[in-house]
Order: structure tokens, then C-alpha cells, then sequence
């Protein structure tokens, strides 16, 4: 069933089948009626404890440091104890217009990356999955999920060298190739322009377009083949069978991939820290470049306050995606 | 199998022509540059007049900190895949099949810090965590941070790979005496093979190309990895020429590219079985 899928790996609906049974069954044998000696559970509790170290050292840690430095005045130069200072950065975060604009600009950078990293490759899905060569569909999956195995940051800088201005193909493009634009008024697509941000979701969704394709593939590939059919002998039409027969049952992955994605846009920093720079001015400035900025950059270390900022951003955006996957789950 | 309409079939694969062009172009386009004469590099025409093949020897000889940079990046990549790899099967196999005491709080807490912006906040008491333990500047401090940055990702996809081997399997090999260290090696490793190929190949892109903690948590030029080095570089006159620089790129980005290629098959199966459960 599509409903579970990747349900196990990144998505918390309730165990629909397995999970609790599957702790209170099981082999009688083994886990069955005599409770297990404290030795038994203690060592099995070994396979866990690598995990559980690591976890625990740098991100359960981590982050119940940074809220607890978000109350204080900490800084990592001074030699004096840390004052616990209540809401003040708190408060400061939330009077201050840069830290709204900087919502605002990752939002505004959501709401041009989300469309495009679904529609696209659902799009690229369905038409790949109607061909019926398969020798020919093997190879259109495999070149899909090149840009899955490009590192981050080179795909950052591939695409900062696509939108350079001197040597930039896209430029040359449209300088020399076309003739729509001379050299004097070319785009200039990166360094903190009007096009910054939308050149940065085209980059993204260039990255996660083959890969998405691939989820929506396995979604497709999971309707049965008659369903389809069925609908066509009755006289649907291609594009009735889409909208209410394959769309439906894609819908589930659909969720999954916006809020993985929502996520993923809100947070962005590499990119923007590869890009922009920490000019206030630059639509890539964001709440995670203004923590950032305010943390390392500004030569103030006021890691109390870049905290605050932090906790500020994160919190705002959990609460979409606590309300995206509430939408999600009442429409099981 | 129905016959397509050939006019249907020609829009369709026109289209996926072009999507797979708009995939393939911009590699391709670095990887001309690569081989590019200088004069030609500067032109921006996609297929060069003259070849010039010495970029590559270039790059090594004269950029001093190439090579270390290099061997940085694959000395904390290998140990981080490698430990992050160890940690996933152990972790993922004991929820499964050893279901101890708070696993099923384990799971809940690694499946919520995927919905935490965690790697953006923590990079602050990261920075504070490296500096107590003097790991400020050191190409051995980074493969702490990145054993944890794939970790829930990594336990998620051994435990549900590992859920795909029916318990009675594991349950019986235990009857037979083999404690659950033998019956991990001998049936659940074997088992769990492709699982295993999509977290190596996971981890090593994200090791590989990370950015963020290797540019806070590091300083000098020498101690830093391959991304880093990358991001800082200015293409334009000496040994940043761009053909050279896009040199170096190649150099960085074919290791993932040939890993995947080799392992494509029983990638897309570990991905099926793990990721993508249908």
C-alpha cells in the first residue's frame, strides 16, 4: 500500500500495522511469558548505545544547550559566568523588523521552491512511467538519480559558475546564442539581486528533480494496472484518469515529499551562506544567516541573542509543519 | 499492453528528453570546461576549438594544499560512513528483532529531530562543544558532528529494512544457540545488503559535501575538506583559472557519481525496500 510508504522512515502516523503489535507478539520463546533477566535486556540495550551516544552528544544536547543559551546573556570569549537574562533576547528577536523580513524571505523562498520540486517531477513521473521500452525507462531512472549523488555543495557551486556572469552558460545563452540581452544588461542572477532567490529554488529544484521523480515512480508503480484501464474502457478520458484515479492515489507521497521539502526550504543556510553573504540588505539574508551572522559574524558573539533567533525560526516553523501533517493525517 | 498512439509517443519522449538534457547539461558542461584550452574557456561556446588534457596533473603539482585537502575529505568521509554504517545496523536490528526497554522511544525521538531545523540551531553549541573539547581547526573534530548529521536517517531505513526479515528467521537461528551478535553477522547483515548500500551511498553525499560545520568549525586552509576549499575558490587568473578549478570539481564530484553507477542496482533496490516501502 503507498499509504506506508517511507511511513516508517520519516513520517509519525500512528502504527497503523506492526510496530505495537509487533512489540507485544512476537515469539513466545524468546520474549515470551517469563519477563527477560536484566542481564538479557541490558545487553541488548549495547546494540542501542553507539546510537544513543552520538544522538545524545550532538543533537539532543546541542539543542537543549541552545535553548538554555537563548535565556542568557553567553558568550564564548568572555571568562564570566553567563547571566540568565528571562525573554529579554527573546524580546529583542521579536521587536526587531530583520527578523521578520528574514521569515519572510525564507517563506517567500518557499513558496517558489515547494510548487516547483513537486509539480515538476510528478509531471516527469508520469511521463516516464508510460514508457514501455524498459531498457529505455532503465536508463532515464538511473540518469534521475545523478543529481542525488552530487554532494550539496557541489551542486552550490555548479550552479554558482551556471549563473556567473563571465563564463556562465546561461549567460552566454542569452548573450550570445539568442541575442536577448547584451553583456550590459545580462541578468545578474546571484549576489543578493531581485533573481537571487529564484535562481536558488531553480538550482533546488534542478537537484531534487530526479529524485523526486523516482518517489513519484514508486507511487505509480504501485496503482494497480487495472485500475486505470478499467476507467478507460468506460470512456474516461487521459486527463479524468489522471485528475481522479492516479492523482488520489499519489497524494499520500505528495504530503510527504511537502512537508520533507517545507522543511528543507525554510532552513536552507549552505546556500545562502555560499551565495549571499551577510549583507542585511540581501534577499538571502534569512533567520538562519541572521543567527548565524549575529553568532559568528558580526565580531559581538552574542550567542545568547543568535539563540533567541534560532529558537525564534525553528519554532515558527514547526508550527507549519505541525499544521501541514495535521492536514495530512485527517485526510487518511 | 496497450499500443501507444505514435504521436503521444513522440511528445512524450521529446519531453523526457529534455528533462533528462536539462539533468545532464550542466555536468556535462563542467566537465568540457576541464579539458578546455585557457583561451577557450574564457568563450563561453559549450564544445571547446582546442582540448587541453594538463589541467588535471596541473592542479596536484602546483596547488600545495590540494592533496591534503583531498586526503581530508576522504579520511572524515570514510570514517564517518563507516562508523555511521556500524551504529544504523546494530541500532536498526536491536529495535527490530531485540526490542529492549525505550527503543519505541528511540524511534520517536529520531523521527522528530528529522522535523527540528536541529542542523542549523545546534551549529552554535556545536561550536562550543568542539571548543571545550580543543576540536577548533581539526580535520579529525569534524567526524564527530557528521556520524550524527544522516544518523536518524540511516537507523530508520536498517530498522526498516530489518523489518523485512521475517522474525522467524532471526527467532530460529537463536534456538539454534547463536547469541545475537552471531545471528546479526551471519543472517541479518547478509539479508540486509541493500539497505546497507543506500545508507553508505546517503552518508558518503552528505560527508562528502558538507559545507556548514566544516566552514564554521575550521580555519586553515590545510585542515579543511574538499567543499570548503571549493566554495571559498574564485575562479579566474593562475592556478584558479577556470578550466583548473573546474578540474578540481570533477576531481571531487566522479567518486560519487562511479560509486553509484557500480552499486545503481542494488541501490534502487535498498531504496525500494527502505525508503520508497510500497
Amino acid at each position: 500500500m503507498s499509504q506506508d510508504l517511507l511511513q516508517a522512515i520519516l513520517l509519525w502516523l500512528p502504527p497503523t500495522r506492526g510496530e505495537t503489535a509487533k512489540v507485544t507478539t512476537g515469539n513466545p520463546a524468546i520474549n515470551g511469558p517469563t519477563p527477560k533477566s536484566w542481564l538479557v535486556e541490558h545487553n541488548n540495550w549495547v546494540f542501542l548505545l553507539p546510537t544513543v551516544l552520538f544522538f545524545v552528544w550532538y543533537q539532543v544536547y546541542p539543542i537543549i544547550r541552545v535553548v538554555w543559551i537563548s535565556f542568557t546573556d553567553y558568550k564564548y570569549l568572555t571568562n564570566d559566568p553567563a547571566n540568565w537574562v528571562g525573554f529579554d533576547n527573546y524580546v529583542e528577536a521579536l521587536s526587531d523588523p530583520l527578523m521578520w523580513d528574514s521569515l519572510g524571505r525564507a517563506a517567500y523562498f518557499t513558496a517558489m521552491f515547494l510548487p516547483g520540486t513537486i509539480i515538476i517531477p510528478l509531471l516527469l513521473a508520469v511521463l516516464i512511467h508510460g514508457v514501455q521500452n524498459q531498457r529505455l525507462a532503465t536508463v532515464y531512472r538511473v540518469i534521475l538519480l545523478i543529481p542525488a549523488v552530487i554532494p550539496s555543495t557541489l551542486v552550490f557551486v555548479l550552479w554558482k559558475w551556471m549563473y556567473n556572469y563571465q563564463i556562465g552558460p546561461i549567460n552566454h545563452f542569452l548573450v550570445e546564442v539568442t541575442g536577448w540581452f547584451t553583456y550590459r544588461n545580462a541578468p545578474q542572477w546571484l549576489g543578493g539581486t531581485d533573481l537571487t532567490l529564484p535562481s536558488v529554488a531553480i538550482m533546488e529544484v534542478w537537484w531534487g528533480l530526479g529524485y523526486h521523480s523516482v518517489f513519484f515512480l514508486a507511487g505509480l508503480a504501485a496503482i494497480p494496472k487495472d485500475l486505470p484501464e478499467a476507467a478507460r474502457i468506460d470512456g474516461a478520458s487521459e486527463w479524468q484518469v489522471f485528475w481522479h484515479i492516479i492523482l488520489p492515489r499519489l497524494q499520500p507521497i505528495m504530503l510527504i515529499l511537502v512537508i520533507l521539502r517545507f522543511g528543507t526550504s525554510m532552513g536552507v543556510i549552505d546556500e545562502y551562506l555560499i551565495f549571499g553573504g551577510f549583507n542585511r540588505e540581501s534577499p538571502t539574508y534569512t533567520w538562519t544567516i541572521f543567527m548565524y551572522d549575529q553568532a559568528f559574524k558580526t565580531g559581538l558573539w552574542r550567542q545568547g541573542f543568535a539563540a533567541a533567533i534560532g529558537m525564534v525560526g525553528s519554532l515558527v516553523m514547526m508550527v507549519f509543519v505541525t499544521w501541514l501533517i495535521y492536514i495530512f493525517r485527517s485526510r487518511d | 499492453m496497450k499500443k501507444e498512439f505514435p504521436l503521444t509517443n513522440i511528445i512524450r519522449h521529446t519531453l523526457i528528453v529534455f528533462f533528462m538534457l536539462t539533468i545532464l547539461l550542466p555536468l556535462a558542461w563542467v566537465l568540457l570546461l576541464s579539458i578546455k584550452s585557457m583561451p577557450d574557456s574564457m568563450r563561453g561556446n559549450l564544445w571547446p576549438r582546442k582540448f587541453d588534457f594538463n589541467h588535471y596533473a596541473y592542479v596536484f603539482e602546483k596547488i600545495d594544499t590540494l592533496p591534503q585537502n583531498l586526503f581530508n575529505s576522504i579520511y572524515v568521509t570514510s570514517a564517518t560512513v563507516l562508523i555511521t554504517s556500524i551504529c544504523a545496523i546494530l541500532a536498526g536490528y536491536a529495535i527490530v528483532h531485540l526490542k529492549p526497554k525505550g527503543s519505541l522511544f528511540l524511534v520517536t525521538v529520531l523521527v522528530l529531530s528529522l522535523y527540528f531545523p536541529t542542523r542549523v540551531v545546534s551549529i552554535i553549541s556545536i561550536y562550543e562543544i568542539q571548543d571545550y573539547l580543543s576540536l577548533i581547526n581539526s580535520t579529525n573534530g569534524l567526524i564527530l558532528p557528521y556520524i550524527t548529521l544522516n544518523l536518524a536517517v540511516s537507523v530508520l531505513i536498517m530498522r526498516s529494512i530489518f523489518q523485512l526479515i521475517p522474525g522467524e528467521l532471526i527467532d530460529s537461528a537463536r534456538m539454534d544457540g547463536a547469541g545475537p551478535w552471531r545471528t546479526l553477522w551471519l543472517i541479518g547483515i547478509p539479508l540486509a545488503k541493500n539497505g546497507l548500500v543506500v545508507i553508505i551511498i546517503v552518508n558518503f553525499v552528505t560527508a562528502w559535501g558538507e559545507y556548514l560545520l566544516a566552514a564554521t568549525l575550521t580555519n586553515d586552509q590545510e585542515v579543511r575538506t574538499m567543499p570548503v576549499v571549493l566554495a571559498s575558490a574564485q575562479g579566474g587568473m593562475g592556478q584558479w583559472a577556470w578550466p583548473r578549478i573546474a578540474a578540481v570539481y570533477v576531481i571531487v564530484v566522479l567518486p560519487g557519481i562511479i560509486a553509484f553507477a557500480m552499486a545503481q542496482k542494488l541501490f534502487f533496490k535498498g531504496l525500494m525496500e527502505g525508503a520508497l516501502k510500497t
